[in-house]
């Protein structure tokens, strides 16, 4: 038989940094296959987030700025929060959807922050907070895109919390749906979708859930 | 479906309900539509179903429309050269620049009518005006 | 599909799987979900009754494309003589691994002129033991063409077969969780990694963690085949699409 059976096979390729200093020079200077390799290893270090928010600062690998957004993710400390959630005004589209990524991917420690990236001054942070909300526990979420709908000035941010309504919202968002396409009228997109959003909020209350 | 002359546009977004407006109003306008929620969804549709035309949101999950486009560009012939219509609601001239430098051939910013989305999804994807 | 009162608990579980997966803390909210199909949520419902479901040619398709694509891929781009590795994570009781031999053996010309390298980790150790002795019942050979059984197996007690041994010592297993970064590094880089049907039962974190890990089991060019219902999409943008005439796989960029 040709297939040959051996122990399992060679020496791993990139042996983690072994302490923080050495961690961190490498982050800071070394080759792409270090840098990438000490961000990862740097989710055991709650310690070391004002060293990944520098080398993300610097970072020009996607690669590597992937894995130090999972690093901060998986950290989830309101240090890492921050430094991750300030990408989400970041005229780089990938830096966006990498913090965005990241966020989601943090849960509950991303929350107390949500409510607030909802108020922001800037109607494309709002519109991506939109995308964050949806992932919380609908109790929560609802209630926030109702207050923001009841008053937000901007047709996308709008549209975007609709959008997530239309997957979560129950029968107490109807009647602020009808509000929010009463001062939309003249933008049928937004008619649209909340005509299809309560719709599908009316049917799934309807039929009873099990 | 080997025979149909239909043109054929494919949806790139992450929002359920534009796809729907955009794939009821394209429909609507003869054109055969698919979806994909983001850029990586996309570029494996591309391998698969030949499209003329791309309708593409910047911000989403995973794969950004921008990221997605300059990796389109770096394909081979004749995806690398599918015509993008780039719709978001961003409306920053620098970052209606970063698509176009990605090699988006046009953009709009959201939210689109219907009339506007016809007229540019024709004229993008070379069909004849209705 | 139907349930029996006695296949009860078996539903409870992985609705209760699918809840935690999707961080649904309520079956009302799950349910919202699974009617709304968030995120595909119908396609990971139906997974979920599904995935212990193995047998040996499963996804017949990825393993024509491994031969008449991935490798002679890979052949370009090694160093000659180096070992073809190959690694299936998670492996559960080996139908997949032994799958990969036997149709590397039956299917790929140049099989006798490489080393060859299968490799088939689990995180359950009863199902990796179960690997090893490599005894299975009739329902695993639905798709495996009788004269292969025959070639390959021998009859046991009970309506079970078992590999032969020669088959048996060409596969090694492992226990690995493939979310922890040590163990994953541990089994070296491979050539093609088979991972399905796993990735989409994690949680955001865990799912870049297992993602990364396994880009790090890739040489540079090394192609990771997913489930035939599952995309990186949902997981992540490290790897590039690529896409053969039998299947749509995944590929850590080459340098």
């Amino acid at each position: 038989m040709p297939l040959v059976r051996k122990p399992p096979g060679p020496p791993p390729t990139t042996a983690p940094a072994s302490d923080l200093a050495a961690m961190l020079q490498l982050l800071a200077g070394g080759s792409d296959e270090e840098r990438w390799s000490a961000a990862r290893a740097a989710a055991d270090v709650p310690d070391s987030v004002a060293a990944l928010g520098e080398a993300l600062a610097r970072e020009t690998s996607t690669r590597v700025r992937q894995a130090i957004f999972t690093s901060l993710a998986r950290i989830a400390t309101p240090q890492s929060v921050d430094v991750v959630r300030g990408y989400l005004r970041s005229d780089d589209a990938h830096a966006r959807t990498d913090a965005c990524d990241a966020l989601i991917a943090m849960g509950e420690a991303a929350w107390p922050y949500l409510g607030t990236l909802l108020r922001d001054h800037d109607a494309d942070v709002r519109a991506l907070a939109c995308g964050l909300v949806r992932n919380m526990p609908s109790e929560v979420a609802v209630p926030l895109f109702c207050e923001l709908l009841n008053l937000e000035p901007d047709a996308n941010v709008c549209a975007a919390a609709i959008d997530a309504l239309a997957e979560i919202g129950g029968p107490e968002a109807l009647p602020v749906l009808e509000r929010c396409h009463e001062r939309f009228r003249a933008t049928p997109f937004l008619a649209f979708a909340i005509t299809i959003a309560a719709d599908r909020i009316r049917a799934q209350s309807a039929s009873p859930r099990a | 479906m080997a025979n149909d002359a239909r043109k054929r546009v494919l949806i790139v977004d992450d929002a359920s309900l534009v796809r729907l407006y955009y794939r009821t109003t394209l429909e609507n306008a003869g054109l055969v539509v698919g979806e994909a929620l983001n850029g990586i969804e996309a570029l494996e549709q591309l391998l698969t179903v030949r499209y003329d035309l791309l309708v593409v949101d910047v911000n989403m999950p995973q794969m950004d429309g921008i990221t997605f486009v300059k990796s389109l560009r770096g394909k081979s012939a004749p995806m690398a050269s599918t015509p993008v219509l780039m719709s978001s609601s961003e409306a920053h001239a620098m970052r209606i620049a970063a698509a176009r430098a990605a090699g988006a051939n046009f953009y709009i910013v959201k939210p689109l009518t219907q009339e506007a989305l016809v007229q540019y999804a024709l004229l993008l994807c070379g069909a004849p005006h209705g | 599909m139907t349930f029996t009162q006695a296949k009860r608990y078996y539903v409870e579980r992985r609705v209760v799987e699918r809840m935690t997966a999707t961080g649904s803390d309520s079956f009302e909210d799950y349910f919202g979900r699974l009617r709304s199909d968030v995120y595909g949520e119908i396609e990971h419902f139906v997974n979920a009754f599904t995935v212990n479901e193995t047998y040996f040619y499963r996804e017949e398709h990825q393993l024509a494309c491994l031969s008449s694509d991935l490798l002679p891929a890979r052949l370009q781009m090694k160093p000659p003589g180096e070992p073809i590795r190959i690694w299936s994570v998670p492996c559960s009781t080996g139908e997949e691994p032994y799958s990969i031999a036997i149709w590397l053996l039956e299917n790929w010309p140049l099989v006798d002129q490489h080393d060859i390298e299968i490799v088939g980790s689990d995180i359950d150790t009863n199902a990796v033991s179960a690997a090893r002795a490599g005894m299975y019942v009739k329902r695993a050979f639905m798709r495996l063409p009788p004269y292969l059984l025959e070639k390959y197996f021998e009859p046991e007690q009970d309506d079970a077969w078992k590999i032969i041994d020669d088959l048996r010592q060409s596969v090694h297993f492992t226990t690995a969780n493939i979310v922890d970064r040590t163990q994953t590094n541990a089994h070296g880089r491979f050539d093609v990694i088979f991972c399905r049907n796993v990735l989409i039962y994690f949680d955001e974190t865990s799912r870049r963690r297992a993602a990364e890990n396994l880009y790090e089991n890739l040489f540079p060019g090394g192609f990771i085949c997913l489930g035939h219902t599952e995309s990186m999409s949902r997981i992540s943008p490290l790897f590039d699409v690529a896409r053969f005439a039998d299947a749509i796989v995944y590929q850590r960029p080459p340098e």
